[in-house]
């Protein structure tokens, strides 16, 4: 059985068991999304019409008032009859739309680069349409888990998709798959893209200068938002820190040592919170937010991207405020536990 | 033994010791404790009745027993008729006189284009600076601007905007009143004179342009629409509505900028929400507006028969001075009143007025508002409250901060 959701003058089909979000973004109808598990609250909308099921919709995220007041979380909403629905912020990303897919990628490679960090390279059946910064669900073989990984790649490398994961103690995905037992050649099941991590189109995009903040495997996203970037712009200013605990952390050193030889207002500052540095390195010791804050006296006009642990963006955030940059041109995806 | 069976009645005797001092410094308490004992009494101070919780407010408010009428000092200040005061057919022309402005499809097309190049205009004055005071420097600034710009004064500063609204404000709300009906205080509206006279001399240059030509200004509005072809409205009509304007109009978004922000920083989660999502502001500039009502108490009604309204017992003829700042204080409606908390359910306040005479501005001022607290927390995402003093708001006809000292890392 499926319900009828209008938005504007679309009309979408979602299944009983479907979030409104889901099939929002399979049928190519853009809807604000981040986390896509409740959390955020991004993708709240108002039901003006209709019944809806908020199912696990947290209490935090969308309180008693607001369901009194018509709002639902698009992600945990199932609808229960045609609905007529409104969004309530504007659009992102040029109005540009890439609808969420489910295709099954080829595992090319699963290599050990940093401590306890692979990177998966899979490989696509035919290409997928995203912004760079986004990323893609895997389901954990055998379960309904879902995990999501960043895309460290730009639009164009759309038939090899790049993840960077880093092991968690016990994790169902990275502990009991990943890193164990999932092989080169592995057929597995890939959902994306998703979120609204990502650079404003590029008729929009004012070429300001720009700072990139990862901690650990937040790091992917980064470079596909510096990397497309710079394309854009070659002599764009962009600063990008890597956070990690030490330099056995570290990783796609080359890389970052490539874009800094092509283009000479890009900087890479790897920052080292558990470990003094070497005499002589590059590395920083402390917090990446910390040197950004030394490194930087204004802020205005910039934009900033922020991407790790939770305590790492909100540091960050106060960071960029601190250098008086703008609060709407400061882009977060906070790494968030898994509810399951 | 034998017992007596008294009927007490509850002692009163305080509120004819409310001093218009003590309600200009702080009319939270005097009016709390009205509302619990007495939310419809006479205050010998204001020679009046006062409502003071929402109910009451919102009962007279919309009553069809009652009809406006401006407060003895307002009535002094503005003279007649301001759009505030009156009723019937005049009252009718003056809302048609100025509604189509402020209709919200008519502010949506220029509001933007209005408020947001000045509102960066003051910011740039001191946005390099590391410190400002907000009502000064920004939030009364930009709201006269804004305003001033839109009736067509472009020629008059935004001090000498600012200097007129306080010299009308303190007029109109110079209330206190002798057991005999008298003004206590007569002197106190020599300064509104003053601010009238300079207004005239400023505006009849201007009203004589308009005449001849028509312009696209809201005064020139006023003397042209709906007239037969050939005539004008008597400037003498217009002007105590012109008074109003220079008075409200441009000190209240001046007054709920700041008081929201005052709000904001005595809850600095919310702050900070709020500054990181700017969709927030429209709900923290709500929440500014019952936390510190600008127009604190500065609306009237007077019956037009004999009424009883919560239990009291009102000739015809009885002015009824409406209290919405403590209206919108009402424990009966909002839990911890005095906590200003974006997070309280958004319920209806009456920061506006209600019924037939409720604000005509309230869609353009919310709009002013809004779009300086987005250019404030664009420029300056890092504003803290200094500290070193503390917060005065002053007033119980209008009330806001004094001043807003604030500082930032530049």
């Amino acid at each position: 059985m499926a319900f009828t959701a209008t938005v504007g003058n679309q009309q979408v089909s979602c299944g009983e068991d479907q979030s409104m979000l889901d099939a929002f973004l399979r049928a190519g109808v853009w809807m604000p999304n981040s986390c896509n598990q409740g959390t955020c609250g991004t993708c709240k909308l108002r039901v003006v019409d209709g019944d809806v099921d908020h199912g696990d919709s947290p209490a935090d995220t969308l309180t008693a008032e607001e369901r009194e007041a018509g709002l639902a979380l698009a992600c945990q909403a199932r609808l229960r009859s045609d609905s007529v629905v409104e969004t309530l912020g504007g659009a992102v990303g040029g109005g540009i739309t890439h609808p969420l897919r489910d295709l099954t990628a080829t595992v090319l490679s699963n290599d050990e680069i940093a401590r306890d960090t692979r990177r998966l390279l899979l490989e696509l059946p035919e290409p997928l349409a995203f912004h760079p910064g986004q990323y893609v669900e895997l389901t954990v073989p055998g379960t309904q888990l879902r995990r999501q990984y960043s895309l460290a790649n730009t639009a164009d490398e759309d038939k090899v998709l790049e993840l960077h994961v880093r092991s968690v103690s016990g994790g169902a995905a990275t502990e009991r798959w990943i890193f164990t037992s999932m092989a080169v050649g592995d057929q597995i099941p890939v959902t994306g893209p998703l979120g609204d991590f990502f650079l404003p189109a590029e008729d929009s995009d004012d070429g300001g200068p720009m700072v990139l903040i990862g901690g650990g495997t937040g790091l992917a996203p980064l470079i596909g938002l510096a990397r497309t970037a710079l394309s854009r712009d070659p002599g764009r200013r962009v600063l990008l820190y890597h956070g990690v605990r030490g330099v056995d952390d570290l990783y796609n050193l080359d890389q970052m040592a490539e874009l800094t030889k092509v283009y000479p207002a890009f900087t890479f500052v790897p920052v080292l919170s558990h470990e003094a540095p070497a005499a002589e390195s590059v590395h920083r010791e402390g917090f990446p937010t910390d040197h950004f804050i030394e490194d930087v006296d204004s802020a205005r006009g910039w934009s900033g991207w922020l991407c790790g642990p939770p305590p790492m963006v909100e540091a960050g955030v106060r960071a960029f405020k601190r250098r008086r940059m703008a609060p709407r041109m400061i882009h977060r995806e906070k790494f968030t536990p898994a509810t399951d | 033994m034998t017992t007596t069976s008294e009927t007490t009645t509850p002692d009163r005797s305080w509120i004819a010791d409310i001093t218009m001092t003590e309600l200009e410094r702080n009319p939270y308490q005097a009016y709390e404790r009205l509302r619990q004992e007495a939310p419809l009494a006479f205050v010998p101070v204001l020679g009046s009745y006062v409502a003071s919780t929402a109910d009451i407010c919102r009962e007279i408010a919309t009553s069809p027993d009652f009809e406006a009428v401006i407060t003895p000092a307002g009535g002094r200040t503005f003279g007649h008729p301001a759009i505030i005061g009156v009723n019937g057919d005049i009252h009718s022309d003056l809302r048609g006189m100025v509604e189509p402005q402020l209709q919200p499809v008519e502010v949506d097309r220029w509001v933007d284009d209005l408020v947001r190049p000045i509102a960066r205009r003051y910011l740039e004055a001191f946005e390099a600076d590391g410190h400002a005071d907000i009502v000064t420097q920004f939030a009364e600034p930009v709201s006269v601007r804004s305003l001033g710009d839109l009736l067509g004064l472009q020629d008059v500063s935004s001090d000498k905007l600012r200097q007129w609204f306080g010299q009308l404000s303190r007029s109109f709300t110079n209330a206190a009143m002798t057991e005999d009906g008298e003004f206590v205080n007569p002197d106190g509206f020599v300064e509104g004179d003053v601010a009238r006279a300079e207004i005239q001399a400023a505006v009849d240059p201007l009203i004589d342009k308009w005449i001849e030509e028509p312009a696209e200004t809201a005064i020139s509005h006023w003397l042209h629409d709906g007239m037969p072809p050939g005539k004008t409205r008597d400037r003498q009509y217009i002007y105590p509505t012109i008074y109003v304007y220079l008075l409200g109009a441009m000190q209240e978004p001046g007054h709920g900028i700041a008081s929201t922000l005052v709000g904001l920083f005595s809850e600095p989660e919310q702050m900070e929400e709020v500054v990181d999502d700017p969709t927030l502001i429209p709900r923290a500039i709500s929440e500014g507006m019952r936390w510190t009502s600008p127009i604190w108490s500065a609306t009237a009604r007077i019956s037009k028969v004999p009424v009883t309204i919560a239990g009291v017992d009102l000739p015809a003829n009885t002015p009824v001075i409406l209290s919405y700042g403590s209206a919108n204080h009402d424990t009966g409606v909002y839990d911890a009143p005095t906590r200003y908390d974006i997070k309280r359910p958004p319920l209806p306040h009456l920061a506006f007025g209600a019924g037939n005479h409720a604000c005509a501005g309230i869609y353009y001022a919310n709009h002013v508002m809004r779009i300086a607290l987005e250019e404030l927390f664009e420029a300056i995402p890092n504003l803290e409250r200094n500290t070193s003093t503390d917060i005065e708001f002053w007033g119980w006809g209008f009330r806001g901060p004094t001043s807003l000292p604030v500082d930032w890392e530049v």
